[in-house]
């Protein structure tokens, strides 16, 4: 197997674990974990060549992270 | 890649992974998510990918910019 392959599913699980298992139970904390399974999914995905699908899932994930930080700020000044 | 740099590069990420998992303190998790990033990129640019590594390199710190937002006003 690829050595890219083998290191992008090891970073994946560590990612999906640390999400699943926050140790401060924040929503910061959360979404500060969930970096991790993305650049593992993306080392996943630069095993199979295609550079267009790794361009969208990048920008998609930091428009993804634009929007969560602003619903965290707009649920905290609410509340 | 070389071998050398391929595992050296592999134990940077998967340390960087492991250090964002565990360390509590917010601005910690985000230095360690750097550290992720760094091991990273160099498999990116090894796949000849050049136009997705610059991506990569210039939304990768936007995203920990907002990130940061959100954890200044949260220790404030």
């Amino acid at each position: 197997m690829n050595a890219v392959f083998v290191l992008g599913l090891a970073i994946l699980v560590i990612g999906v674990l640390s999400v699943a298992f926050v140790r401060p139970k924040t929503y910061v904390a959360r979404l500060i974990n969930l970096e991790i399974p993305a650049w593992g999914l993306l080392l996943v995905m630069l095993a199979y060549d295609e550079a267009l699908a790794l361009l969208t899932f990048v920008a998609v994930t930091a428009i993804s992270t634009f929007v969560i930080v602003r619903l965290m700020e707009w649920r905290d000044a609410s509340c | 890649m070389i071998v050398a740099l391929e595992v050296a590069f592999g134990l940077v990420a998967l340390l960087g992974a492991v250090s964002t998992a565990l360390v509590r303190d917010s601005y910690g998790k985000v230095i360690s998510l750097g550290i992720l990033v760094a091991g990273i990129v160099p498999f990116i640019v090894d796949r000849g990918y050049l136009d997705v590594a610059i991506a990569v390199s210039l939304i990768a710190p936007i995203a920990t910019i907002f990130i940061l937002m959100v954890v200044r006003r949260e220790q404030a």
